[in-house]
């Protein structure tokens, strides 16, 4: 039980600041970015008119998502943020289920994760909210219904980034306890794997999805 | 003494996981029971869609199972956070982390039945609209648990930041009214965007077409019924990071413990409120969509007016930190 909350961290002293790197965290992400290489890599070599398994799940996935982006937005902005939101999905589906190896653990289970990645969907859902309307019209979304609520509008904005964020961690963190103290009290054959098949792959998934949709109705607030 | 501090630290521990646990499991059970209840409805009136229906009412309850896991997270690391050197503040922020993680976990495990409930009835209505309704459901229970993601932050906040050096007396009952605003405040706005998700998905099962349209009016609506909830959190991140001055006067302590409990009671009312005047928009835009803009005025006069009670709490508690 002693794992709980244990994180192998490398301290670098840079001008008088201590720069902390969450290694396995890192090395996680890196191990998840490889292996997406190597998937999209696999689904693309010898394309045909007759596809290959990889190939089809590589082509369901990516019509499925430009569905989904083309559904909230229109046709032209979704061509733009579509392959964005393909990589963001595959990301944190690969990212949300690599915590069933033994001894791997989802990178999205250290806050940092979704936190950047939550905070590269806002930045990325205003900078499209202000080419799409303008920076006054911007701005002034800001003072609607009433010019006093501007504070408030400020505030949920930032909160839209703490909520999906805290959702994806806690979810997988979660997860990741619930199997953890499981395995530490039944050395069972049959829970834990269970377990792991709900909370890693279903939940994971899900989440997964959520965030992504999230970050699409984000986008989509901005620019209407 | 320093045994007394551990020895109140440990209770701290394991009632905060208690509590914690304990109310954070009442909702999110309701809304997975509703959710499965209306599945069964809807499987009977259109069996032949059933393995849809069972495969929607299962993502919807692994939603709203969300709000349980976020308590469950706060009591395992309330249960294991044991530090050798702790001081007395510590047994009432963990208190208070399990008292806002509770409460906070209710109402959004609830709502987040709702649209779980309304999108399985609607696939037995609409077939076509399978996907649309899973999608919206996804994103109106999601939105519905903003609130008790804030108790989930706040209740972080309280175990993991080092309040030591703040004095004593008043900060215990700052902290422990930080927990209880943000918890009881998260409870009416998820029940509110829980009904209002609900209405969006049985608009869009009413006319599919209409489904971004509605999905929009489902998100301003969700919006304004949070308010009250970040209300909640703002009350909560004044008491946690203000500067008291030390006193051993029982009574400005009070005044700071009230205005948690004012801000987070204040805050269901307008809540649950304004998610009956958003639903019934949101229903009445999928029916008729040509009268969307004088909808959409009476929505937010309405929850305008319907929220003015939840500002009088937050007047209410600022005078009790500010001026008291």
């Amino acid at each position: 039980m002693d794992e709980l909350g244990k994180i192998h961290q490398l301290i670098v002293p840079l001008f008088g600041h201590n720069m902390t790197f969450n290694i396995g965290a890192i090395f996680m992400s890196w191990i998840v970015m490889i292996g997406l290489l190597i998937f999209g890599f696999l689904a693309a070599r010898k394309r045909g008119i007759i596809p290959r398994p990889l190939q089809i799940v590589g082509e369901l996935l990516v019509s499925q998502l430009f569905g989904i982006a083309e559904d909230a937005l229109d046709e032209e902005l979704s061509k733009k943020y579509a392959p964005m939101i393909c990589a963001l999905f595959m990301f944190l589906v690969l990212s949300n289920w690599i915590g069933i190896i033994p001894h791997m653990h989802e990178p999205t289970k250290d806050l940092n994760t979704p936190l950047s990645l939550g905070l590269m969907g806002f930045v990325i859902a205003h900078y499209a909210g202000i080419r799409a309307k303008g920076f006054k019209a911007y701005i002034s979304g800001y003072f609607e219904p009433m010019f006093f609520m501007m504070p408030l509008n400020v505030i949920g904005e930032l909160a839209k980034v703490v909520s999906i964020s805290f959702r994806l961690f806690g979810n997988i963190m979660g997860g990741s306890i619930i199997i953890m103290v499981v395995s530490y009290l039944t050395y069972s054959l049959a829970l834990p794997p269970l377990l792991n098949l709900f909370f890693g792959l279903f939940v994971g998934t899900i989440q997964a999805f959520v965030f992504t949709m999230l970050t699409v109705v984000y986008i989509s607030v901005q620019v209407k | 003494m320093t045994d007394d501090i551990q020895y109140w630290i440990k209770v701290a521990q394991y009632t905060g996981a208690s509590v914690s646990m304990g109310l954070g499991a009442i909702g999110a059970a309701i809304g997975e029971g509703h959710t499965a209840a209306t599945a069964n409805m809807a499987i009977s009136r259109n069996p032949e869609r059933g393995g849809e229906i069972f495969k929607n009412m299962l993502v919807g309850q692994a939603v709203a199972e969300s709000a349980a896991i976020f308590s469950l997270v706060i009591a395992m690391v309330l249960l294991f956070s044991g530090e050798p050197l702790m001081k007395p503040i510590t047994i009432w922020a963990f208190l208070g982390a399990g008292l806002c993680m509770g409460f906070g976990a209710i109402g959004s495990g609830i709502g987040a039945g709702y649209p779980g409930a309304s999108a399985c009835e609607g696939m037995a209505r609409q077939p076509e609209a399978g996907r649309r309704l899973t999608t919206a459901m996804l994103i109106g229970s999601a939105v519905s648990q903003t609130t008790s993601i804030y108790a989930l932050v706040i209740a972080l906040i309280l175990i993991f930041f080092d309040f030591s050096n703040m004095p004593f007396a008043p900060t215990w009952a700052a902290l422990l009214g930080a927990g209880l605003s943000t918890g009881i405040a998260a409870f009416g706005p998820a029940i509110g965007e829980g009904l209002v998700a609900a209405a969006c998905c049985e608009g869009i099962a009413r006319n599919p077409s209409s489904a971004t349209e509605v999905t929009n009016i489902m998100l301003l609506g969700q919006a304004v019924t949070e308010t009250t909830g970040i209300y909640g959190l703002l009350v909560s991140f004044i008491l946690l990071f203000k500067s008291f001055v030390p006193t051993d006067a029982l009574a400005p302590a009070f005044a700071l413990l009230s205005a948690g409990i004012c801000m987070g009671l204040g805050a269901i009312g307008p809540g649950i409120g304004e998610g009956f005047t958003a639903k019934s928009t949101v229903s009445w835009i999928a029916r008729n969509s040509s009268s969307r803009a004088e909808l959409v005025r009476t929505m937010l006069v309405g929850q305008a007016v319907s929220e003015s009670t939840g500002i009088y709490s937050f007047v209410i508690a600022l005078i009790l930190i500010f001026v008291i």
